[in-house]
């Protein structure tokens, strides 16, 4: 990196500098666009649910409540959902990297002879499905359901991100493996010295994109795991609590009528709870990206074999 | 899960309406006629009750109940009238709620052929019993159930499967007199408080009047930014436009169909001449600028927010869908923006047949499955609830905590019962939010002996407790008590609800309630935004589509099946 | 044959590598097929597989025969292709400017907020759509009456012919930032000194752009287009779904939406597999189609 700015650097002439000044607006316009959504989710997680009905919610709460962070964190089993969470993310998005990026190495060789067919095995799979009941049952067989397993092992492998893994070793230089090889180390150590160190930066996007499909999983926990507590993961216990507000939000008050001034303490909508959970749900993860950008850095793989 | 449509007005309501009562104190244990709990259970025994001298306890056991609708988990003896229930019979529940979609649900449960022991499935009992998946209650029923033979033998006949069998105890049958809600959480015309007032509260019947009140009153605040109606199209609330030629013709809310008292003929309405009215009206309003014309492209979240905005003077919609946006308004305290109900007809001698009559729903209830570990224990649970004891534990709650009884015996609540109540957490700790419903159950409108409501949501004396001085006057105007004063009593219905019978699937009238949606939808926004000299033409085409649709399959099948429960239901009477 | 088992011992590192995920491949995805017997059948879970009633292709002429599928079709396709094409472009187009960016903070803080709206679900995002489109004090006609381009507000979502522009520009909105972070990867494997060498050519910054950067991410392109174009049916319904209404139905109803309103809705699960077996031949076919094509042109192909 320390390279290539520098060397932008020296004299800027009049055409960059204005491609510049265009390309800031645009970055600062793009960001409020993109930005907004979550200002406005969380300007509605924090605003009263009763007043939300009113809508014109935009940049700021009109009336500052907790009432759906309370509700939300109330529910107790927060916090264990959460650990699976996490859990699974970390467990999952690293397994999976892992196999992935070795499949890559593999079909990535030119000499290998199976290289053609399991690539084509691999990539078809991405095309079709044999659908939900034979998934389900499958799962059933392998004894998985009621296990932190089904989490991990039906998803090991991400072909999409084999595919993106492979590309990258491809553009690697081919004298790099060739030398390893001279200097007598195995396949496996070529993979694991060479290779992985290399892919860094394709290993961080296939990882971001594992560990945010990981986390945002709840269908799986619907199928295999919901009537254990135990194993539940946070996005499932938002969608519990979004279903839960869900029926409370339209249903008729004690007195059977709608006559009443005040509506309850903890009185949430859908739309606020949805909010809520969109908040806390995503923060966390979106902390991944910034913190994996530092594998993005130009110049590190090359700069890496130079040294 | 789209088919709410129907479900929607009558089930859903029901439920919903139901799901707030109280939880009871003054029962000793047991009611009078139930039957001993037998101690022959393969519960784990051992757990010998320390607390003295009384007959011998029933062991402890926890059944696993799954029940389709959505709540939050919880074990009932977690819950002040779970715990009173378990006191009397030893059986604890651990419930568990639908998260995500019911028909995946429930298929993968057959698929996998395991069930826990006790399952509401709502809309996916079809599947659940053509599955086998519930054992046959008849000889249980008979050895362990007086007070289920007592309740439900006047539906037996409704009840029995083909095969001759009960698989399932529905939520509705009727005890004692029957009671319509008080108030209004079912269909409606509704005007706002202060288009009422200025016309000095006039008798409002027919629609051409409400419009014409509405027209009025646009006119005389011209500079104010109103809207004179609104209508709710978003996704499958879409019925709250479809509906209303229905109830303005005089019909209740039935399903897609109309169904004559004497011959039981059900005809689609669809695309009748109420219909027909029904659209000139909206398309007339439309091209007098007094129709909101975002109608047909906002979301729910966007037409809740109009009525709370006190733009909008008039509208049509179950009660239940505009609840939170009524909340809303009456929190910001603002009478005149409020709305007041009306059973508004298309003539000026029509009856109005907005209040659900007495129905039985035949294809909703709760069963023992066949993984069912003790069938015995389980039914005699559900026979112990049918007490007039344990029905007003079940959902009014505990004396003192969640209802009072004044001097006549009458069951109450003090408004800050009612408020309290309102607390979804409260009336969960109580466990009114899961035995109110979704129980073998007294149905709603049911009356115990002494003349009060079973359900709370039905005693007058609630309804006014919630009511401000406004409203008692504003009532007071039109002679009534209560909102439901204002509308017609429901005439016998026998076969109803006609949306309860279950289409084959995969059969034309199945595919019609599709076709008919899609159509609706693509339909009713064009020709009520069409300008007038366009609106025959529109409509035209729309009934040329319409016709194309397997509508008369359709209508002959929900004969033949509504000529059938009829025939059933008599069968016994 | 010998000397192919011969070359397979002696690669048997890489054989090691692959084959037991052959395995969990055969189990987990290829096993599972079974299932497509189910439409040809008219299933019911509660039967066993014997019990079930044979019925030939007749999911498959329901489908074909229904009088809306052509149009279902058609705006699948329609915006499938929009999405395909504005999701590469603009995607590659933001990679490029954030290449460009010489604050490194900056840039990094622009990539973490342009890719926050692919965490908001479609429901919330439609939600905020439809505010923003509305006619009652929508930003966007806000905005364009002020610039006095119209003169009274739009019935956006109310007219079919905006819908599938306002599909792409929300599809856009969502995804653009995380559509961009597999290309600033692959653009960290293009060597600086080749920029060194073009800055002491004098090649200007578009000129540096189009023929080192572009180039860089070839291999990256062709196997994302190869791979998203086999896909080109499977869009989703949820955006479809809501944003759709009455008035744009005949533009915004596609494949999904009709599958789930006559297959998952009325519990037939026949038809949704005979649709899923549908969309699987078109992708296979447009994915050898594509791949062959690549190779022809002798570019980097997918396999």
């Amino acid at each position: 990196m320390a390279i290539a700015e520098k060397s932008y650097k020296r004299r800027v002439p009049i055409g960059d500098r204005i491609f510049d000044w265009f390309n800031y607006a645009f970055m600062i316009c793009l960001m409020i666009v993109t930005v907004y959504p979550f200002v406005n989710m969380l300007a509605v997680s924090l605003n009263d649910a009763s007043d939300s009905v009113k809508g014109g919610i935009y940049f700021w709460p009109r009336e500052l409540s907790f009432d759906s962070y309370k509700y939300v964190f109330d529910q107790g089993t927060i916090v264990h959902a959460t650990f699976i969470s996490v859990m699974r993310t970390v467990l999952g998005t690293l397994i999976s990297t892992f196999c992935s990026a070795m499949i890559a190495y593999a079909i990535s060789r030119p000499d290998f002879v199976l290289r053609k067919f399991v690539t084509l095995a691999f990539v078809l799979t991405m095309y079709f499905n044999g659908g939900l009941i034979p998934n389900f049952l499958l799962v059933r067989e392998l004894g998985l359901m009621n296990s932190f397993w089904v989490y991990i092992i039906p998803g090991i492998i991400g072909v999409f991100n084999i595919i993106v893994i492979r590309s990258f070793i491809e553009g690697l230089p081919d004298g790099l493996m060739e030398s390893a090889r001279i200097d007598g180390a195995g396949e496996f150590t070529t993979f694991m010295r060479i290779v992985l160190p290399l892919t860094l930066p394709v290993l961080a996007t296939t990882s971001l994109f594992t560990a945010v499909y990981q986390w945002n999983s709840w269908f799986d926990v619907f199928l295999y795991n919901s009537s254990n507590v135990e194993l539940s993961t946070l996005q499932y216990e938002l969608m519990k609590m979004l279903q839960n507000s869900n029926a409370s939000g339209s249903s008729i008050d004690p007195a059977g009528g709608f006559a009443n001034g005040s509506a309850a303490a903890n009185y949430v909508t859908p739309t606020s709870i949805r909010a809520t959970m969109t908040i806390v749900a995503s923060l966390p993860i979106i902390m991944v990206y910034p913190f994996l950008q530092r594998y993005f850095v130009k110049g590190l793989t090359l700069g890496g074999v130079k040294g | 899960m789209r088919n709410k449509k129907w479900l929607g007005s009558a089930v859903l309501a029901t439920a919903f309406a139901v799901a707030i009562t109280g939880c009871s104190g003054n029962n000793s244990g047991g009611g009078n006629n139930a039957p001993a709990p037998a101690n022959e259970g393969s519960a784990n025994a051992g757990n010998q009750n320390a607390a003295g001298g009384e007959a011998e306890k029933p062991a402890p056991v926890t059944f696993t109940y799954f029940n389709a609708t959505a709540n939050k988990d919880i074990e009932t003896n977690k819950t002040m009238i779970g715990k009173k229930l378990e006191e009397q019979t030893g059986v604890n529940f651990k419930q568990e709620f639908l998260v995500g979609d019911l028909q995946t649900k429930i298929g993968t449960m057959i698929a996998s052929n395991e069930y826990p022991d006790v399952i509401q499935p709502d809309a996916g009992i079809d599947k659940i019993l053509d599955a086998g998946a519930f054992i046959p209650l008849n000889d249980l029923i008979d050895k362990y159930g007086p007070n289920i033979k007592r309740v439900y033998e006047p539906y037996f006949n409704l009840m029995k499967a083909d095969d001759g069998n009960i698989y399932f105890l529905p939520f509705s049958p009727l005890v004692g007199e029957f009671k319509p809600s008080p108030t209004i959480d079912q269909g409606a015309f509704w005007i706002q408080n202060r288009v009422l007032k200025e016309a000095g509260y006039p008798q409002v019947k027919t629609l051409d009047q409400f419009v014409k009140l509405i027209e009025d009153y646009t006119v005389k605040h011209a500079s104010e930014d109103l809207i004179g109606m609104t209508t709710l199209t978003h996704d499958w609330r879409f019925f709250a436009t479809t509906n209303p030629p229905n109830h303005l013709a005089g019909y209740p809310n039935d399903g897609g169909v109309q169904v004559d008292v004497n011959t039981m003929e059900a005809k689609v309405y669809g695309d009748n001449d109420g219909t027909k009215r029904w659209l000139k009206t909206l398309n007339d309003l439309n091209a007098k600028g007094l129709l909101d014309k975002s109608s047909f492209v906002d979301n729910y979240d966007q037409y809740l927010a109009k009525l709370t905005s006190g733009k909008v003077l008039g509208l049509f919609d179950y009660g239940w869908q505009v609840q939170q946006a009524f909340n809303t308004v009456n929190k910001a305290g603002n009478d005149d923006l409020m709305y007041f109900p009306l059973p508004i007809v298309f003539d000026e001698n029509t009856k109005d047949q907005y209040l659900d009559p007495p129905s039985f729903v035949n294809n909703r209830g709760i069963g023992i499955t066949v993984s069912a570990k003790d069938p015995e224990r389980i039914i005699q649970f559900f026979d112990n609830l049918l007490t007039d004891e344990n029905q007003k534990l079940t959902r009014w709650g505990i004396q003192g905590e969640t209802y009072e009884v004044d001097a006549n015996g009458r069951l109450y609540r003090t408004p800050e019962q009612i408020e309290k109540l309102k607390d979804n957490d409260y009336s969960r700790e109580v466990g009114i939010s899961y035995f109110a419903y979704y129980w073998p159950m007294y149905g709603g409108g049911s009356t115990f002996p002494d003349g009060n409501a079973v359900d709370p949501g039905r005693q007058p004396e609630v309804a006014q407790a919630s009511f401000t001085d406004a409203e008692k006057e504003r009532l007071a105007k039109y002679n009534a008590k209560t909102y439901a004063d204002l509308f017609a009593a429901p005439d016998d219905r026998p076969w109803y609800p006609a949306w309860s019978i279950a289409l084959e699937q995969d059969t034309p009238a199945q595919i019609f309630t599709v076709k008919q949606t899609d159509l609706q939808k693509k339909y009713f926004a064009k020709i009520v935004l069409a300008a007038p000299d366009k609106f025959e033409s529109v409509w035209n085409d729309y009934v040329t589509e319409y016709r194309k649709t397997p509508v008369d399959e359709y209508e002959k099948t929900m004969t033949e099946e509504i000529k059938k429960k009829v025939a059933k239901i008599q069968g016994t009477n | 044959m010998r000397l192919f088992m011969k070359r397979l011992i002696s690669q048997r590192a890489l054989v090691f590598m692959t084959v037991p995920f052959l395995i969990w491949l055969a189990i987990f995805k290829y096993l599972p097929l079974w299932g497509w017997t189910i439409a040809f059948q008219n299933y019911k879970p509660a039967k066993g597989f014997g019990d079930q009633k044979w019925v030939g292709l007749k999911q498959f002429r329901f489908m074909f025969e229904d009088d809306r599928f052509l149009l279902v079709l058609r705006n699948t396709l329609a915006m499938s292709l929009i999405n395909f094409v504005l999701g590469f472009v603009t995607a590659i187009i933001l990679a490029l400017l954030l290449n460009e960016l010489r604050n490194a903070i900056f840039k990094r803080f622009v990539q973490t907020i342009s890719y926050l709206p692919h965490f908001i679900s479609w429901v919330v995002a439609a939600t905020i759509i439809q505010t923003a489109l509305s006619a009652d004090g929508g930003i966007i006609n806000i905005i364009l009456m002020n610039l006095g381009l119209i003169n009274e507000p739009i019935l956006w979502l109310g007219e079919g012919k905006y819908f599938w522009g306002i599909m792409g520009a929300s599809e856009v909105w969502k995804n653009i930032g995380w559509n961009t972070i597999i290309y600033l990867a692959a653009m960290t494997t293009i060597d600086p000194a080749q920029y060194e060498a073009a800055e002491m050519d004098g090649a200007s910054r578009l000129q540096r752009i189009w023929h080192i950067t572009l180039p860089g991410l070839r291999p990256v392109i062709i196997v994302l287009v190869i791979m998203n174009l086999g896909q080109i049916l499977e869009t989703g319904f949820e955006p479809q779904y809501l944003l759709g209404n009455g008035l744009n139905v005949d533009y915004s109803e596609n494949l999904e939406i009709f599958i789930l309103k006559y297959g998952m809705n009325l519990g037939n699960y026949s038809l949704s597999v005979a649709a899923g077996i549908f969309k699987t031949v078109i992708s296979i076919i447009l994915l050898f189609s594509a791949n062959a094509i690549a190779k022809r042109f002798g570019q980097d192909r997918l396999f």
